[in-house]
């Protein structure tokens, strides 16, 4: 496994994984983001191949807990936080399905492409638009590692959205309290 | 939010509780009925989501033990698509939505909306609740039936003049509330109010308690003390149990009723006294005065003005509202927590003639309130309030609650039989029947 690329030696390092399929420009896109927004270092690492067992078989879908688990499990080694990214669809097991999913104050944020690509009508939106709603999703999930809650505010990234209009509606912006909880997170690693 | 997670699905339990912890709600998760009605014993819950298909006790019971035991938690019915009948039959017995699993990200943040504004109007009403208790109140007396409303509107009344009040009702009927809500209300609001019980101490004492004493008046009079018509210094002398007097100390307190002096035990210096007379008995006076026992001038400076205050059994409406604040006074002073009487219980307080009034009903909820084991007092509770002859191991029997609830609805109406028969939604030739079936008469009592 690659270890973190950290030329300032102390700023906290995320890792941008893609996996099998998922495309390496929206990887780094999502590289982009957590650098310009949370003012954190972020390596995009070559592609992984998507761990088996998550594969639901009834539900043709990947099973996002056993995702998460299966991630953490991987040594990325001096990374603070891992952003895997997939194109296939995730679930968990109350929802038909999720955009991304990540655990209070852990490690690993998952983030699929899958549901990104279409329209709620089924048309398909052009590139930069997926790549928006795919920053938007691991910018939120990363709130969620940094122990970020669902925010009331509409506009603010950490709203949570179940579907792609709604988050198109959301700004690239985390409202004033997100921020202040953002600040402090980020101020002890 | 506090929210509970009910599914026997380990899985459903932790998608449940990642999710709520993302949104910043307190979760906690049972894998049974069971377990979690123990949870609920332990620690309140706003909401719980519940599977409908578990082994052992299922949802719908769930469902149902939380509404009876529970009233204030909502219920979310989780079910899967070929258990539609089970959630429609979910929602006719009181659950608040129900989801069909799995469901669309966006459902669940609907329905999360719509139990915060149920939560929110809730609380709205438990607001209102508040303030509609508070005009049911009356200096801490607590009342809403007509006999109440009446003394409220008389102690307003009398309050503002210096006439002197004898108040009359049985043990218990809260007399002393009655004489501090006129001192409260009085312009002597500022001044002290000193309550004496006439009945608990010999004449001898009684006397130098009132008129106070000189050093030397008697064996024990060390120094000099100033008596309680000194003391009181223009507030109010509320003598309790005003019928127990001595007919010689009758005749003192009679001069000071008309000179306003007294003089100290063992002094020939009167002294001025400022004080407006409140008094109190249980006793019939009237009778007391044929019989030679009472002095009728004494009683005719005393007795102003009267109120009587009803006993419990003559305003059984005011029975539920006394008793949701004794609950709440004792939960409060025990550190105990008991949310609600269960409806069955409060029949049996209803039907209770509560010789001891409102003392009485007092004492009982405290006393179910530091032996009950539930959050909820229900009947077993409340078994010591039955006589003996009349206990039954499964609470009262189905014509006592009928003849409870006649009695109640007929007092409520002021025995206006066209009005009673209509809320009880029964012809007026039967609830004549009914009443002399039962045989109960206007005053509230039973015949013999």
């Amino acid at each position: 496994m690659t270890a973190a690329t950290n030329p300032q030696g102390t700023t906290p390092v995320v890792a941008v994984v893609p996996f099998a399929d998922a495309s390496t420009t929206a990887a780094k896109v999502i590289a982009a983001h957590v650098s310009g927004y949370l003012n954190l270092l972020a390596n995009t690492l070559p592609p992984l191949e998507i761990p088996l067992d998550a594969l639901d078989e009834t539900r043709r879908q990947y099973n996002a807990a056993t995702l998460i688990q299966t991630i953490e499990a991987i040594p990325f080694e001096g990374y603070f936080k891992v952003i895997a990214l997939f194109d296939v669809d995730l679930f968990i097991p109350l929802f038909t399905h999720v955009f991304g999913e990540a655990r209070q104050n852990g490690r690993v944020a998952l983030v699929s492409l899958f549901r990104l690509q279409t329209h709620m009508d089924g048309s398909s939106p052009p590139a930069d638009r997926v790549l928006e709603r795919v920053a938007r999703i691991a910018l939120h999930e990363m709130g969620h590692l940094l122990n970020l809650l669902h925010c009331d505010d509409e506009r603010c990234l950490m709203h949570f959205c179940g579907d792609v209009d709604r988050l198109d509606q959301t700004t690239f912006n985390f409202c004033r309290h997100c921020r202040t909880a953002l600040r402090r997170a980020l101020a002890k690693p | 939010m506090h929210i509970m997670i009910v599914d026997d699905e380990r899985i459903i339990r932790e998608s449940f509780f990642h999710w709520f912890q993302k949104s910043g709600h307190k979760v906690a998760t049972a894998a049974s009925g069971k377990k979690a009605l123990e949870k609920l014993e332990e620690t309140p819950y706003d909401l719980l989501f519940v599977d409908i298909k578990m082994p052992g006790m299922d949802g719908i019971e769930l469902l149902a033990a939380v509404r009876e035991r529970y009233p204030e938690t909502m219920v979310i019915i989780i079910t899967a698509y070929g258990s539609i009948e089970s959630a429609v039959q979910a929602m006719k017995i009181g659950a608040t939505d129900y989801l069909l699993k799995p469901f669309k990200p966006d459902q669940l943040s609907l329905v999360m909306e719509k139990v915060i504004q149920q939560q929110k109007r809730r609380s709205e009403y438990n607001y209102l609740k508040g303030r509609l208790e508070k005009i049911t109140r009356f200096d801490n007396i607590i009342g809403q039936s007509a006999a109440m409303t009446v003394i409220f509107e008389m102690i307003a009344e009398v309050a503002g003049s210096d006439a002197s009040v004898l108040l009359s009702g049985e043990t218990g009927t809260g007399k002393e509330l009655v004489a501090k809500a006129i001192h409260a209300k009085s312009p002597r609001a500022n001044l002290p109010f000193i309550a004496i019980n006439c009945g608990a101490m010999p004449d001898t004492l009684l006397e130098s308690e009132l008129f106070g004493h000189q050093k030397g008046a008697y064996t024990g009079a060390t120094h000099e003390r100033k008596g309680f018509f000194e003391v009181v210094s223009g507030g109010t002398l509320f003598l309790d149990e005003v019928g127990e007097i001595s007919p010689k100390m009758q005749v003192d307190l009679l001069r000071v009723l008309e000179e306003k002096k007294i003089t100290r035990v063992g002094s020939r210096q009167p002294v001025s006294v400022d004080f407006r007379l409140v008094t109190a008995t249980s006793r019939d006076l009237e009778a007391q005065i044929k019989a030679g026992a009472f002095r009728e001038d004494f009683y005719y400076r005393i007795n102003v003005i009267q109120i009587e205050i009803p006993p419990l059994r003559q305003r059984r409406e005011d029975i539920r509202l006394l008793a949701a604040h004794f609950l709440k006074k004792s939960c409060h002073e025990t550190t105990k927590r008991v949310d609600r009487i269960s409806p069955r219980a409060s029949m049996i307080l209803d039907a209770y003639d509560w010789p001891g009034n409102v003392r009485e009903l007092e004492n009982a909820i405290e006393r179910a309130v530091v032996l009950s084991r539930s959050r909820i007092l229900d009947a077993p509770d409340f078994e010591f309030l039955r006589p003996p002859q009349a206990a039954s191991p499964s609470g009262p029997s189905m014509r006592e609650m009928e003849k409870a609830h006649i009695r109640r609805i007929l007092d409520q109406h002021g025995w206006n039989i066209t009005q009673a028969a209509k809320t009880l939604e029964i012809n007026r030739v039967t609830l004549h029947k009914k009443i002399k079936r039962y045989h109960l008469e206007h005053d509230g009592t039973t015949k013999r």
